[in-house]
């Protein structure tokens, strides 16, 4: 049984020019200890379905519907709101994208950790710091026990995103939700982080959903990915797959747009030209159509299906690519 | 559509910015025309008909010394409304240039009316009023000038912040390269540009003012009898609060319509200069429908 | 910190030695003889001028101002033309007064101010926020003699619930007789500084409550009380406290209508009764001081936001 399954999520929001349907209907399993990337660019709506699952976007203006949405076997858009601030923190738990803003100015670090274990693991204060001082040190902060009184301010972004992923494990959570989590570091603070994240996840058997627009992270840390576009999942395999047997044009397109470390000088990257469509009037057709390099005759003339291109790899694409 | 427009017609969609400007003028009209409304002279005593609870003849009854009390509502309008306007205008001339140019030159002259204004800046404004209209003498020129002394620092600072933002702007840079003069730069390129939290501002003054005049005249300090007052009518009102409560209460009711609408306009006029805050008509909003339908059907 | 406070010591001297000229000239250029007033027009000559030897009045203005400085750094702020007494001792009867209504007054405007304003964020855009703002608006349109007035005649007379007299007087008794009369002229006086600190915290929460680290705050799965109390209101309570203090040292020069109404013998009416009878000494002294106090606001406001702000700080 899955740790985390999804079926048919779909979220939209009333807003003043209309319903933004962010989500159409994405689907997938997670089980315990995976670590599954997510890519896709801004507005793909990557954000908007990790938030629905931690139960974090406000109904309205948002709505979420789904045939099935479980934690655990636990039915999460049936829940009470009192149930789901029992899990967040506890069972499922997420880090977002700017260390800087993350943590609260005025509250010390030690503080930040402790109402945590206090809130969910019924620590008294004692207990709550040590265990404070444990978690500091597993995510590689030196010095851990001083620097419990600090302010945030007086980290680094580096620092600051540790403890971020420190506070988000501190009660062993099942499933954690990593979106666009080094996106605002440097290049090798990123790679850090991205290490650290890999060995707790494994070490605790902790899922991961880890959400990214660089493909290169995602090539390092992640056993299977799903490539969301326009709301929906255009194609998801085992990693290996997908970067050497991408079978959806925009996969394709984003595949050629990153620069890689073997290439020459003379090798082009080639971007994705144009812009995502319009979330508030979906198209009828495959979404990534005007963009795309690859797109056949039945491309226009109705919705490419889901097709299977081998073990867990899956996409909807008339083309053939393989 | 140009941005006045476009701002105009936001300003008339916030209801209580447009209940606020109709109002305003209303009481313009109201005022100005009270030598042709008002029944009776305001300035009248008639001793006979003294302290009377408002009637027919008297729709907000009569004072003390038998003076019909919304004739002298209306006269003390005039007073209030032109001293605010006064004082606008005084502030608005004194404040501005002093703080496009301290903003525009910068360095020490700066420095010095940074120092100057942050002096004023340091009474509590009624105070100072009441120090400067109760030594120069109860006059109407003298209170215009202490209220208006009292706001123009204020104004001043905040045309220098805004000047010192808008110094860096590339405009400034090309109508220098274009060899403007530094004075035509401040009060043509510049000022244009500022204008809008200089108005918003200015409203913030004239209700200040009409309260500020208010005041004066409560303490004795304003216009000298007999011309009527808002302030003075409350200040006579005092002894008489339990035989005759129309005696304050329209005053007050003038005085609190009068600052309400001005607040509104002015809050209006804010939201409206802001292209942030500008709301977009919303369109009505389909009930959500599951996925893979085609979008025919939300229509 | 030490630095802070340190930058905004020294900037005092210099903003009250223009304060100080600029009240010299203010005195000294109007119309009205102190010593006319004073003795009455009949008085003899001679009366006259050996009155203004004994105040300095016929010597030379720059040199007037001189003397007046010398005797400020001594300490003295010099003798009422009008009244038997020192300014200074002036001062210490009336200024206790003034801090006794002024704190009344703010303790109002405390009171109302934190819950509305929590709550006007909290559910903003529905009929509770209109009706938290909308008592803001109406507040702000009303001067507080005008409100004054209204509540002695809701609360006194027809009600007869509480007294608007009694301040600086010795005969009222007991707990409720200190407090009593306090509560109108209070609320009078606090009414303004509510509407202003509620918005304000309106603003602040509304602001903060968007910020990241509250939704992260609530993405741990925390209370909602303790994300409201502890993660967004602590936040918001900076710019609070400091605009409160700052609002306090406003307040005693603003008191003074509600001083004339109620016959409180503050500061304000002091200021006021100098200036009718041109006791220049008093006006001088008191503005002065009422000048330093409203620095000192100031200056406590900045230290309170290095407390209340650890970025700060470090």
């Amino acid at each position: 049984m899955s740790l985390l399954r999804v079926r048919d999520l779909q979220v939209s929001f009333a807003s003043d020019r209309g319903l933004v349907r962010a989500v159409q209907g994405i689907s997938f399993d997670l089980e315990q200890g995976e670590i599954l990337g997510v890519v896709g660019e801004s507005g793909s709506g990557k954000s908007v379905a990790s938030l629905a699952i931690m139960r974090m976007l406000p109904q309205p203006p948002a709505r979420i519907v789904a045939s099935e949405l479980s934690l655990a076997g636990e039915d999460l858009l049936g829940m009470s709101e009192a149930r789901a601030r029992e899990l967040r923190g506890a069972q499922m738990a997420m880090v977002f994208q700017d260390p800087m803003r993350s943590l609260n100015p005025v509250l010390t670090i030690g503080r930040q950790l402790v109402e945590v274990l206090q809130r969910h693991l019924g620590l008294n204060r004692r207990q709550a710091l040590s265990r404070a001082v444990e978690l500091l040190e597993m995510v590689g902060i030196p010095q851990a026990s001083r620097r419990l009184s600090a302010y945030p301010h007086q980290f680094s972004g580096g620092m600051r995103q540790r403890v971020m992923i420190a506070i988000a494990l501190s009660c062993r959570p099942k499933l954690l939700i990593a979106d666009e989590a080094t996106t605002a570091l440097d290049v090798t603070i990123q790679a850090q982080i991205v290490e650290l994240v890999k060995r707790l996840a494994h070490e605790l058997d902790i899922a991961v959903i880890w959400i990214s627009h660089d493909l290169g992270v995602v090539a390092g840390m992640c056993d299977r990915v799903n490539v969301i576009y326009a709301g929906r999942i255009v194609e998801t395999a085992k990693v290996d797959d997908l970067f050497h047997r991408p079978s959806h044009g925009y996969t394709l397109g984003l595949l050629g747009s990153t620069p890689r470390v073997d290439e020459t000088e003379q090798d082009r990257l080639t971007p994705i030209e144009g812009l995502p469509p319009d979330l508030i009037d979906p198209p009828t057709l495959c979404p990534f159509l005007p963009r795309c390099k690859v797109a056949v005759a039945e491309c226009r003339q109705s919705m490419p299906p889901t097709r299977a291109f081998g073990p867990l790899h899956q996409a909807s694409c008339f083309a053939e690519l393989a | 559509m140009s941005t006045l427009r476009l701002a105009a017609g936001q300003f008339l969609r916030n209801r209580a910015a447009a209940a606020g400007l109709i109002c305003l003028l209303l009481l313009c009209i109201v005022v100005t025309l009270a030598p042709v409304i008002a029944p009776y002279n305001p300035i009248q005593i008639n001793l006979g008909a003294k302290l009377q609870p408002p009637s027919a003849t008297h729709w907000f009854g009569t004072d003390y010394f038998g003076r019909d009390v919304f004739s002298r509502t209306l006269y003390g309008g005039q007073l209030s409304l032109s001293v605010g306007l006064a004082v606008v205008l005084f502030a608005f001339t004194l404040g501005v240039p002093i703080g496009l140019v301290s903003g525009f030159v910068g360095g020490r002259l700066d420095n010095l009316v940074m120092r100057l204004t942050d002096a004023f800046l340091t009474f509590p404004p009624l105070l100072l009023a009441v120090a400067i209209v109760g030594l120069l003498g109860p006059d109407m020129r003298n209170v215009v000038l202490a209220l208006g002394l009292v706001q123009a620092p204020v104004l001043a600072r905040m045309v220098r912040g805004s000047t010192l933002s808008a110094r860096e702007e590339v405009y400034v840079r090309a109508a220098r390269a274009l060899g403007a003069s530094p004075l035509r730069i401040m009060f043509s390129e510049i000022l244009r540009n500022i204008m809008s939290p200089i108005v918003v501002q200015l409203t913030i003054v004239f209700s200040a003012a009409v309260v500020a005049e208010a005041s004066l005249s409560f303490l004795g300090l304003g216009a000298p009898p007999p011309q009527p007052s808002w302030g003075r009518d409350l200040s006579d009102a005092r002894n008489y609060l339990s035989d005759a409560p129309w005696m304050f209460l329209s005053p007050s009711a003038a005085i609190m319509l009068c600052v309400l609408s001005i607040n509104f306009v002015g809050d209006g006029l804010r939201d409206a200069l802001d292209p942030r805050s500008w709301r977009v008509r919303a369109k009505p909003v389909p009930p959500a429908a599951p996925v893979a339908v085609l979008s025919e059907d939300l229509a | 910190m030490i630095r802070v406070l340190a930058v905004r010591l020294a900037q005092i001297p210099l903003v009250l030695v223009v304060v100080s000229l600029t009240i010299f000239a203010v005195t000294r250029a109007t119309p009205g003889d102190p010593v006319q007033i004073m003795l009455g027009m009949q008085s003899s000559p001679e009366a006259a001028a050996a009155m203004r030897r004994e105040f300095n009045l016929d010597r030379p203005l720059p040199v007037q101002y001189v003397l007046w400085v010398d005797k400020l750094l001594h300490g003295n702020l010099g003798e009422s033309i009008r009244l038997n007494q020192s300014v200074t001792s002036l001062l210490a009867q009336t200024l206790p007064v003034s801090l006794k209504l002024a704190s009344a007054a703010m303790l109002f405007a405390l009171c109302l101010a934190l819950p509305l304003g929590v709550i006007a964020a909290l559910w903003r855009n529905t009929w509770l926020d209109y009706l938290c703002t909308g008592y803001t608006v109406a507040s702000f349109a009303i001067p507080n003699f005008a409100l004054a007035l209204i509540l002695i005649y809701v609360f006194s007379m027809k009600l007869d619930w509480l007294p608007i007299t009694g301040i600086g007087s010795s005969h009222s008794t007991g707990l409720w007789g200190a407090i009593s009369p306090f509560i109108v002229p209070a609320i009078a006086l606090g009414t303004l500084q509510t509407a202003v600190l509620t918005r304000l915290l309106r603003a602040s929460m509304i602001d903060v409550l968007g910020q990241e680290y509250v939704r992260v705050a609530r993405a741990k799965g925390l209370l909602p009380r303790t994300v409201i109390l502890v993660h967004a209101l602590k936040n918001a309570l900076i710019p609070f406290v400091t605009m409160a203090t700052i609002q306090f040292g406003y307040m005693i020069g603003i008191q003074v209508t509600i001083e004339y109404i109620f016959a409180i013998p503050g500061v304000g009416s002091a200021v006021l009764n100098a200036v009718i009878n041109r006791d220049f000494p008093v006006i001088q002294g008191f503005t002065l001081v009422i000048a330093a106090f409203f620095l000192c606001a100031n200056i406590v406001a900045d230290l309170l936001y290095a407390v209340l702000d650890p970025r700060i700080r470090y």
